[in-house]
């Protein structure tokens, strides 16, 4: 089990945030953000806005509570007022008391109902004042009124211990209900204050918490930002120095929101074009390289093979002219003049076939040819020139008939046993097998020589193109393959060859069977 | 004076009798059709002179040049090369690989025989 890792834990929850808004445009990531941060210090600026009038309650609850205590204070002054001038009246007898009473006792009405109005929302002190009032009331009306009527008929009476004893204690009774009144109407206000402190002080508490938890979001949007923007930008920026500098196999990972994907993806599509682009025209270079460089070999080649019978024709020709010679050695020497002559024109008649094949201008004779005595001719004259070899001719008992052009095809397939010959220059065994199958004729010459190296093979049948003929001292234009595969072709054949490097190599080409011959013919002697 | 001998190195028949009629008769000859039999006769017959094609089968006239001048008996022997390339470049290929003279097909029956004759003589 691997250990809880705070920092690893947020940094994957990130990521799968970041995963989880992959697709979407960071434009509208922004925008949805930023209305978050938004609405969220809103709602801090409304707890704090709540906490503020909470406290401005409490201040309310204080000011009313005081008018309550003064309007209860002013009550219990006009009920001392009375009791006062009252008491004073009947000790006295004197008049002069009565008229303060008097006022007092018209005052109480106003009084009562002011502070009625002050407690109308407060049940329990409306009640204690519900209570009260009457008490008041009978104090004036019961005990007051009639003790003044007493006292004008008998002083005495009205001093009696009896009436005051009454008086004292409606008296008591009333300013021990007032008193009760203060105490509850101060518990109120302080029972209220204490809410609305508390209140308040909860209402800072949730507003600094949302303050922490803003601060601590702006701080989620900064990396947010940095991710999804900075980040990306600064890889493209590394991404596209490394290119300028030259690697165009540069490649940036293709994720994040739209915009940032779009922006890699275009990225990536320039540098594969630009890498694609300089791929193509290294290839070109290489071939234009490639070319020249044939060009410059093909022409020392052609150099040569035109000097070799040159020099025999000039060398006799000069030998004749300058010095005396027999009978014999001078038909001898023109013979040798005359075939190196034949031999220089047969090979300006090669160039001159390399030519009509790029021009299209291959002119072939459509006959019938029956090619079983032509691979048995053909490979006699060959044959007799190389004394290393043994040619071996292995063709079946029938006819191998084709149409086409009796010496185009000649051609051909001296050009491949001259080149059994050629490229097998310790000398063995060279076969040639005709037979006909599937519909065709098959002509194959193989050879033991020195085979083809697997990297040529597939220039073998490009013209100019000889791998290391030259190193090995194999004299030859390169055209021979290239021509013979345009004549086969032209006749609706396919040529080809399997060879090992050391091993030797088979060169075949098929012809169509013509209508006119005999199809599955047994061989004779057998074809391998 | 013992006649000389002169080794032929060409795969052309025709070229090989045109080098021996070319020179005067006073030479022994051995001829080489290939680049293998060039250097087993060389060892054998130790040539005074040796004409050397460049295209031969069996590989480059070149290579048995460098294997002559690698033999103690035969490091001194003048080789002259006779090559259907003639280029500067191939001028100079023979000459770095150890030929005392060159000279280029077709060529002049009299001239063979005046450079194969100085030779001859300065190595005498």
């Amino acid at each position: 089990m691997r250990a809880a890792d705070p920092v690893g834990l947020g940094r994957r929850a990130l990521d799968r945030v970041a995963r989880r808004t992959a697709s979407i445009p960071l434009l509208s990531q922004v925008v949805v953000a930023s209305a978050l941060i938004t609405l969220l210090v809103t709602g801090v600026f409304a707890v704090f806005l709540i906490a503020m009038s909470d406290l401005r309650g409490s201040t309310n609850v204080q000011a009313r509570s005081k008018d309550v205590t003064t309007a209860t204070l002013g009550l219990e002054r006009v009920v001392n007022e009375l009791e006062a001038n009252l008491r004073a009246f009947v000790i006295s007898g004197n008049d002069r008391f009565l008229r303060p009473w008097r006022q007092a006792r018209d005052a109480l009405p106003e009084a009562i109902a002011g502070l009625d109005k002050l407690v109308a929302d407060q049940p329990v002190q409306r009640e204690q004042l519900s209570r009260l009032t009457p008490r008041i009331q009978e104090y004036v009306s019961d005990y007051g009124v009639p003790l003044i009527s007493i006292a004008r008929v008998s002083p005495e009476a009205a001093r009696a211990p009896v009436a005051t004893t009454e008086g004292l204690r409606r008296i008591n009774s009333v300013r021990s209900q007032l008193s009760r009144l203060l105490a509850s109407e101060d518990a109120y206000a302080s029972a209220q204050e204490a809410s609305a402190k508390r209140e308040a002080a909860r209402a800072v508490r949730l507003g600094v918490a949302a303050l922490v938890a803003t601060g601590f979001l702006l701080l989620l949007f900064c990396v947010f930002l940095a991710r999804g923007i900075a980040r990306p930008v600064r890889d493209v920026a590394v991404g596209a120095s490394r290119v300028a500098a030259g690697d165009l196999s540069t490649r940036l990972p293709e994720k994040g929101p739209a915009e940032i994907h779009e922006l890699t993806h275009a990225f990536n599509a320039m540098a594969r074009s630009l890498e694609q682009g300089q791929r193509e025209l290294e290839a070109q270079n290489q071939q234009l390289r490639e070319s020249e460089r044939l060009k410059s070999e093909l022409v020392s080649i052609v150099s040569h093979e035109l000097r070799t019978p040159l020099a025999s024709i000039i060398g006799y020709a000069t030998l004749l002219l300058k010095r005396d010679f027999g009978e014999t050695e001078v038909r001898r020497y023109a013979e040798i003049i005359r075939t190196q002559g034949a031999r220089l024109t047969s090979l300006v008649e090669e160039f001159l076939d390399v030519q009509r094949v790029e021009q299209g201008r291959f002119e072939l004779k459509d006959e019938f040819v029956d090619l079983k005595p032509l691979l048995v001719s053909e490979a006699d004259v060959v044959a007799s020139e190389a004394p290393k070899h043994q040619v071996d001719v292995l063709v079946p008992h029938d006819a191998l008939p084709v149409r086409g052009d009796r010496d185009r095809l000649a051609q051909v397939y001296g050009n491949l046993v001259a080149n059994a010959i050629k490229y097998s220059p310790e000398g063995g065994r060279v076969e040639v097998a005709g037979e006909v199958a599937d519909g065709v004729v098959r002509v194959r010459v193989r050879d033991e020589g020195i085979g083809i190296p697997d990297e040529h093979q597939a220039r073998i049948f490009t013209k100019f193109f000889r791998g290391e003929a030259r190193e090995s001292g194999i004299a030859g234009a390169g055209l021979g393959l290239a021509v013979a595969r345009e004549i086969i072709e032209a006749h609706g054949g396919r040529i080809g060859f399997e060879s090992r490097e050391g091993h030797g190599s088979a060169f075949w080409f098929e012809l169509p069977l013509s209508a006119g011959g005999s199809a599955g013919s047994p061989h004779e002697p057998p074809s391998p | 004076m013992a006649e000389a001998t002169i080794l032929i190195c060409d795969d052309e028949p025709h070229l090989r009798e045109l080098m021996r009629v070319s020179l005067d008769r006073d030479y022994e000859f051995a001829e080489a059709a290939d680049t293998a039999e060039a250097i087993e006769l060389a060892a054998r017959v130790r040539p005074d002179l040796v004409l050397l094609d460049v295209m031969m089968p069996g590989g480059s006239g070149l290579a048995v040049i460098e294997r002559l001048r690698k033999t103690p008996e035969l490091a001194s022997v003048p080789v002259v090369v006779v090559s259907a390339f003639v280029t500067d470049g191939d001028r100079r290929a023979a000459h770095d690989a150890g030929a005392d003279g060159f000279i280029g097909k077709p060529f002049d029956p009299d001239e063979l025989a005046s450079v194969v004759e100085e030779l001859l003589a300065a190595n005498r």
